[in-house]
């Protein structure tokens, strides 16, 4: 089959260069052509409109609508504008934190309902649920009511003035984060764990080297979302924001309300670079023995 | 059980205050409790205020400005209807000050501290929706009317009819999806603040009758529609049709001849607002003339300020896009704020026009 | 699984943060919420609470049943397109090489680090009767005619005397693909979590018993991907169901959905109660469906074992 050693539209080329030139075995996908052809095809889909708006990001009009020339102007304006650069360290700062606690609350939540039966279970899951069936904006509404009825003060200084920001994401994603390490978790072999505990392995032990290991792909895919749930919420974000907390979405979402102008295709594009650039880096920095583990599957 | 369900604003201030007193800040954010610190929060629409006004004001005043944005009115006062989240002056439309000002929303101003009033033109020194200005002080104003793409259209599409009530441009048609209805009303003759439940039902079936013909109800992008050549005529407020005539000559602005709304916003402090003092310096600074003129000057808006206008020149006063004729204003009206009961017959209107 | 009692102290320990965190930040201020929805406006901002029933009375009305209705549909073509786009997506990256396995995962997730209303802007772009396909089509438009004038067949004017630009925004069509490109890795991620877990071995027994890759597929990975597949479709469903701004934005006249008409309510026409009365509802009814789903699949799960 020698059709799965050309370059792929996915990027796989490089790979494909650095592995031996050999047959496709049964199981590797990702050299098939067809299977290369589909998911090239999604990848183009999800980044045609991308790549448009980095392009225009470079258009000397005020609107996204004729091309004008090129010019650097409007990520100069995008660089002085205090406020921007304010909101997207407020998002940024939110979406960290929220990933972590949150990434913690789902695990724990899921670990819980796999491991155990007790009382009321279905209700506790149903309850679970909750933030992802609730619309939105009426999760928005009861965050903003909550927050002032109990009188969440408001002139704190910078990281606290998030802070009712930062509780109402974690309330939203770590549900979705338990949700898909649940997913995970079914049809988990429990022999292992209860091996683990025969040979004298205690609870927190089983749990470090047995268990968490197996979660990994659920984990990293949970705090994904996590993540990007909190960098992406407009509307809950918009009713919990003060004039000392404004995020890049609600800030963006003001902007472009009255036309989407290049300056905003700027600030995405900055923040497309900055996330590739800390995700390599990330990729990097994790040791090969590490990301090795948790594939026994 | 009988439970209000009220702003809890006095308490939610003293907790914001005491909040603040915790973690060390030493400015007392009270006016009663010494100085104010030297800081105001803005809140605002976007692309609505000149480009070096708020570091002026920093300058003369040493108060440090933050803006932040809002994109209706809807969202301001659904974000201040629970408490202020900590903002010292907004913009609200006239229908919205009334609102507001009903529901004890505003705090009154200060006159005395409003030096810059005199500057203002006499027709908008009182204000129907706020007698006497005790809680608003006039921004800017305009109208609401149909802006088109000249080359596209047989003639000056100068009636609501070629919107509402004909086939001529079918699918090449914008609304905004707010103030259908009262377009509408106005096209089959009524008043644009009809309360008649028969009159509105009317316009209700007008609309559902010219739906096919109609692109898209727009969410106040309705210029960029146009510029885009995606519609070649679109209802919109004057401001906006304006930012684009500058990109593309072939666009233009009319006020329907049936008439349409005439529209103010206003400058107003919330209240809550943590630094009453710096609003109203603010305020009195922006009504000042060459600060007036700066800002008239750079968003292209009427404004209500004559002193600020005899500093500009004819192709800012003489703009009919921006100053109607006298004439056509008559036939223009305000919103009015004209209760509950009839707000929630227009939701209905609007919902099942959107279904249908 | 075992009873709580067994080890108390780890089912605490697991289980105190987050119930503490959904009860306090999330059921109490829903119950603001919810207790408005019984409540009845008494003027611009006052609200009081008669515990009437008529908010929900008025939601189960006909015109709102039916926007209800037509948001089940939407969302639920949105959910099956985005798991047919999706699954391919989550499958390659299970499979695919350690390294590149990250690459693709950050890969589906980059696009979403860039907030959704300026993604749906870009997709106006690309869908506009002046946006890229377009410009494209009428390009290759030119070209075919310039084609058919070089062989004589100009003046027929088989393609049409002018290019007409397709209508691919401002409809239904239009709203269901934003749909599916808002929620697109909230479907990939949880199927890749679920597929990277399959047994390789058992594809390999498949395939070495005769049965073709696609027959191995829906016979044997795919119903030991469903746990995945249900995770995806709920949350990719669930939130779609009350998608507003991809309806407001890229949706004709007869886009509205329930999102639309909840968020006017607690915006433009202020009214809570109603907003609150709407919201429930369609929480009630997507919880029933999940419940029925839990059932559904409890009894399978009796079957198999």
């Amino acid at each position: 089959m020698s059709a799965g050693q050309g370059a792929g539209p996915a990027g796989g080329g490089k790979w494909t260069v650095l592995r031996r030139r050999e047959a496709v075995g049964p199981l590797e996908y990702t050299r098939r052509w067809w299977m290369r052809l589909t998911v090239g095809a999604t990848f183009l889909m999800l980044y045609a409109p991308i790549i448009l708006l980095v392009v225009y990001s470079f258009n000397d009009s005020r609107r996204n609508i004729v091309w004008r020339g090129f010019t650097f102007k409007y990520y100069e304006k995008a660089w002085n504008n205090e406020s921007l650069i304010e909101a997207f360290v407020n998002s940024l700062a939110i979406a960290v934190v929220n990933t972590l606690v949150a990434t913690i609350l789902g695990v724990l939540v899921a670990i819980a309902l796999w491991r155990f039966r007790f009382p009321g279970k279905a209700a506790y899951e149903g309850f679970m649920m909750l933030p992802i069936v609730i619309p939105e904006i009426c999760m928005g509404v009861a965050m903003m009511a909550f927050f002032a009825r109990v009188g969440w003060p408001t002139g704190l200084p910078w990281p606290l003035t998030l802070s009712n920001i930062m509780i109402a994401h974690i309330a939203f994603s770590f549900p979705f984060v338990a949700v898909t390490v649940r997913g995970r978790l079914v049809g988990f072999n429990r022999e292992l764990e209860d091996a683990s505990k025969d040979l004298g392995a205690s609870e927190w032990q089983t749990m470090r080297y047995i268990v968490l290991p197996y979660l990994r792909p659920g984990i990293i895919a949970g705090a994904l979302i996590a993540f990007t749930l909190s960098l992406d919420d407009f509307v809950i974000t918009f009713f919990t924001a003060g004039p000392n907390s404004v995020t890049l979405p609600v800030k963006i979402f003001s902007m472009v309300r009255f036309s989407v102008t290049p300056e905003v295709n700027a600030a995405s594009t900055v923040l497309i670079v900055i996330t590739v650039i800390a995700t390599v880096l990330a990729m990097r920095f994790q040791s090969p023995s590490r990301r090795a583990g948790g594939e026994e599957g | 059980m009988h439970k209000s369900l009220g702003r809890r604003i006095s308490r939610r201030g003293f907790l914001a205050g005491t909040g603040a007193a915790a973690v060390g800040v030493t400015f007392a954010p009270k006016v009663g409790w010494g100085v104010e610190e030297p800081k105001l929060n803005f809140y605002n629409w976007d692309t609505y205020i000149g480009e070096t006004t708020l570091g002026d004001f920093s300058k003369a005043a040493g108060i440090e400005v933050k803006m932040d944005l809002y994109a209706d009115n809807d969202e301001l006062f659904a974000k201040l209807k629970e408490g202020n989240p900590g903002y010292d002056v907004i913009v609200p439309t006239n229908d919205y000050v009334e609102r507001m000002r009903t529901a004890k929303m505003l705090l009154p101003i200060n006159r005395a501290l409003i030096t810059n009033f005199k500057n203002i033109d006499s027709a908008f020194q009182d204000a129907e929706f706020d007698p006497g200005r005790k809680h608003s002080m006039p921004y800017m104003w305009g109208t609401q009317g149909i802006g088109y793409r000249k080359s596209a259209v047989s003639s000056t599409p100068d009636s609501w009819k070629v919107l509402l009530d004909s086939d001529e441009y079918s699918g090449r048609i914008a609304l905004l999806s707010e103030g259908i209805i009262e377009a509408a009303l106005k096209y089959l003759g009524y008043s644009y603040n009809s309360t008649d439940r028969a009159e509105i039902k009317q316009a209700e079936d007008l609309l559902i009758r010219q739906k096919p013909h109609i692109k898209v109800f727009a969410e106040d992008n309705g210029q960029d529609l146009l510029l885009s050549g995606e519609v070649d005529l679109a209802m919109e407020w004057n401001g906006d049709i304006l930012q684009v005539m500058e990109e593309d000559d072939d666009i233009s602005y009319v006020v329907p001849k049936e008439g349409s709304n005439v529209w103010q916003d206003c400058l107003c402090i919330p209240t809550g607002a943590p630094h009453p003092e710096n609003a109203h310096k603010f305020i009195n600074f922006i009504l000042d003339a060459k600060a007036g003129a700066a800002i008239a000057d750079f968003i292209y808006y009427a404004t209500p300020n004559n002193a600020a206008r005899a500093l500009l020149g004819d192709d800012y006063n003489k703009n009919p896009a921006i100053f109607p004729t006298a004439e056509t204003l008559a036939r223009c009206e305000p919103s009015l704020y004209l209760g509950e009961e009839v707000e929630r017959i227009r939701e209905e209107s609007l919902t099942r026009i959107f279904a249908a | 699984m075992e009873s709580w009692r067994k080890n108390p102290v780890v089912f605490w320990l697991l289980n105190l943060g987050p119930a503490f965190w959904l009860f306090v930040f999330f059921i109490v201020p829903l119950t603001i919420v919810w207790v408005v929805s019984f409540g009845e406006k008494r003027g611009i901002v006052d609200i009081e609470i008669t515990w009437t029933l008529a908010n929900y009375v008025r939601a189960v009305e006909p015109l709102y049943l039916e926007i209800f209705w037509k948001s089940i549909v939407m969302a639920g073509i949105a959910t099956l397109a985005c798991l047919i786009v999706g699954y391919p997506v989550a499958f390659a990256i299970a499979f695919a090489p350690e390294r590149l396995k990250a690459i693709l995962l950050i890969a589906v997730v980059l696009p979403f680090w860039i907030n959704a209303l300026i993604r749906t802007y870009a997709l106006i772009a690309v869908f506009r009767s002046r946006g890229s396909i377009n410009f494209g089509l009428e390009w290759l438009w030119e070209q075919a005619n310039g084609l058919l004038g070089l062989i004589g067949l100009g003046e027929l004017a088989l393609l049409g005397e002018k290019f007409a630009p397709l209508p691919l925004l401002y409809n239904n069509t239009a709203v269901t693909l934003g749909i599916v490109y808002a929620f697109f890795p909230f479907m990939v991620l949880p199927l890749y979590a679920n597929i990277e877990k399959i047994d390789r071995s058992y594809i390999e027994a498949s395939l070495d018993l005769g049965a073709g890759q696609w027959r191995t597929f829906f016979s044997v990975i795919f119903p030991l991907t469903w746990h995945g597949v249900m995770s995806g479709v709920i949350i990719v469903f669930v939130p779609a169901l009350g998608a507003f701004f991809i309806p407001d934005l890229l949706g004709g006249t007869d886009s509205q959905l329930i999102g639309n008409v909840i968020e006017r309510q607690f915006k433009s026409a202020n009214d809570w109660p109603f907003g609150g009365a709407l919201s429930f509802l369609l929480m009630y009814l997507t919880f029933g469906a999940l419940a029925l789903r839990a059932a559904v699949s409890g009894r399978k799960q009796g079957l198999e074992a």
